[in-house]
C-alpha cells in the first residue's frame, strides 16, 4: 500500500471527488470487471489506480458474488466510506476488460474529472458482444480444428463443426428464454453429444472418438478455471475456491448432458 | 509429410482455434489476430517439443510460458491487457481429450459389473483426472509467468523495465 500514498497528488490539483461517489464508481467498475472474467489481481490494480488518483487509500474485499470496498481520504482521514455490492450474472467479455484498463490509465494521465469517468464507464458497459453468427462460425471452426489437432480425420472435423455449431445455437436459444445457465450447458452438451455421436454409430471417419471429445470443448469453462489457478498463485483464496467450484460445476453439467446422449445412442464400447 | 510442413499445419490450425475462442470471449476485433498468432506459436512450440520426445506436461508448460512472455510484448504494441489474447491462445492447449476420457471413466465406475470385469478402470480414470488438472494448472502458470518472473505488478511496468 505504501507506493500509493507516496504518489498521491495534493488536493488542489484535482477537482474534488466526494467519497461516496468514488466508492460507488469503484464498486461499479470492480463488479463489472469481475463478471467479465478478470482475475482479482487485475481488479485490484485497476481500481487502486483510480482511487489513488483522487487521493484515497483503498481496502478491497472480493468474493465471487459480491464486492466490498472501504476508502479513506488521505488528506482528511475522517472522511471514510465503506460500501458493498452484489455482482450481476457472470459472462466473459474481454472487450470490457480492455476498455476499462485503458480508462484507468487515462484517469491519471489526462487528469479526468469524476463526471467524465462515470460517463465514459457507462459507455463501456454498453459495448456489444460479437454478432451471434460470427460467434457460431468461430466456435464451429475452432472445434473442427481442435479435432484435426487431436489427429481426427477431415470427416470427423466436419462432424465436429456441425455439432459445435448446433450446440452453441441451442445454448444461445435456451439462454434467451431465461432458463438457468446450467440448464443451458446441459442442453448444449446434450445436443452436441447427439450430433457428434452419429460418428460413432455410423463409423464415419477414422477416429470417431475424437469428434465426441473435441466438439464439446467450446463449453469448457476455461476462463473461470484458469482464473482460479491465477488467484491461487496470487493468494486470493476465497475467489479461487469459488471460481474452481463454479468451473467444476459447469464441467459436471457438460458431463451430464454428454452421458445422457451417450446412453441414448447406446454407445457401449466407448 | 515433411517435418516443416507438419509444423506449419499445426500452427495454422492452432491459429484458427485461438481466433475462434477469442471471438467467444469477446476479444476486441483489432486484436483477434494477436490471439491467433500467440496460439499458433505456443501450440507450435509444444508440437515441436513433443516430436523430440519431451513429456506432455513440460512441453505444454514451455508453450504456455512462451505465450505468456510474448503476450507482454504484444500488449505494449497494441495497448491491450495481455489476458485478453493470452487466455484464448492458451485454450488451444486445453486437455479436452483427457478430460473427456476422465469423464467416461467416471461413468464406467458407476457400473459395478464392469468394474469387477476390469478393475484398471479406476487407475486409468485417476490418471486422466490428474493429467487434466496438471495441464490446466500449467496453462495458468504460463499466463501469469510474466508477473511471476519479474516481480512487477502491471504488464506495463514489466515492459518498461526490460526495454
Amino acid at each position: 500500500m505504501e507506493n500509493i500514498i507516496t504518489t498521491f497528488p495534493s488536493e488542489e490539483e484535482h477537482a474534488s471527488a466526494p467519497a461516496c461517489r468514488v466508492a460507488d464508481l469503484l464498486l461499479d467498475i470492480g463488479t463489472v470487471l469481475l463478471v467479465s472474467g478478470a482475475h482479482c489481481g487485475r481488479i485490484t490494480r485497476n481500481i487502486e489506480r483510480i482511487a489513488a488518483h483522487w487521493g484515497y487509500q483503498m481496502e478491497l474485499f472480493i468474493t465471487f458474488t459480491g464486492m466490498m470496498v472501504s476508502i479513506k481520504n488521505i488528506a482528511h482521514p475522517s472522511e471514510r466510506v465503506a460500501r458493498f455490492r452484489h455482482c450481476p450474472l457472470h459472462g466473459v467479455h474481454f472487450g470490457i476488460l480492455t476498455e476499462v484498463s485503458l480508462l484507468t490509465w487515462k484517469v491519471a494521465e489526462e487528469n479526468l474529472p469524476i463526471d467524465e469517468v462515470e460517463k465514459r464507464f457507462a459507455a463501456i458497459k454498453k459495448i456489444p458482444h460479437h454478432s451471434r453468427w460470427l460467434v457460431l462460425l468461430g466456435i464451429g471452426s475452432a472445434c473442427a480444428c481442435l479435432c484435426i489437432l487431436a489427429e481426427g480425420s477431415r470427416a470427423n472435423a466436419c462432424m465436429a463443426f456441425l455439432a459445435a455449431f448446433t450446440g452453441m445455437f441451442v445454448r444461445q436459444e435456451v439462454l434467451k428464454l431465461r432458463f438457468n445457465p446450467m440448464i443451458a450447458f446441459i442442453a448444449a452438451s446434450f445436443t452436441t453429444g447427439m450430433i457428434a455421436g452419429i460418428d460413432m454409430v455410423w463409423h464415419i471417419g477414422s477416429s470417431p472418438e475424437k469428434t465426441l471429445a473435441t466438439s464439446v470443448l467450446y463449453l469448457i469453462p476455461g476462463v473461470p478455471l484458469i482464473n482460479c489457478a491465477i488467484d491461487l498463485i496470487e493468494g486470493h483464496i476465497p475467489t479461487a475456491i469459488s471460481r474452481g467450484i463454479y468451473g467444476g460445476f459447469i464441467l459436471l453439467c457438460i458431463a451430464v448432458g454428454m452421458s445422457l446422449s451417450i446412453l441414448l445412442l447406446g454407445i457401449h464400447n466407448f | 509429410m515433411s517435418f516443416t510442413l507438419s509444423i506449419l499445419k499445426d500452427v495454422s490450425f492452432a491459429f484458427v482455434v485461438a481466433v475462434g475462442f477469442a471471438i467467444l470471449f469477446n476479444t476486441p476485433r483489432r486484436v483477434l489476430y494477436v490471439a491467433g498468432v500467440l496460439g499458433g506459436l505456443g501450440h507450435g512450440v509444444r508440437f515441436i517439443m513433443l516430436q523430440y520426445g519431451i513429456g506432455l506436461i513440460p512441453a505444454t508448460l514451455s508453450g504456455a510460458v512462451c505465450i505468456g512472455l510474448l503476450g507482454i510484448i504484444f500488449s505494449h504494441r497494441v495497448h491491450t491487457p495481455p489476458v485478453v489474447f493470452t487466455m484464448p491462445a492458451c485454450i488451444t492447449m486445453i486437455p479436452g481429450l483427457y478430460a473427456y476420457r476422465a469423464m467416461l471413466g467416471c461413468i464406467r465406475i458407476t457400473d459395478l459389473g464392469l468394474l469387477r470385469q476390469d478393475a484398471t478402470v479406476v487407475t486409468i480414470t485417476a490418471h486422466y483426472f490428474v493429467l487434466t488438472a496438471s495441464l490446466l494448472f500449467t496453462l495458468a502458470i504460463g499466463i501469469c509467468s510474466g508477473a511471476l518472473l519479474f516481480r512487477k505488478r502491471s504488464p506495463k511496468s514489466i515492459f518498461r523495465r526490460i526495454f
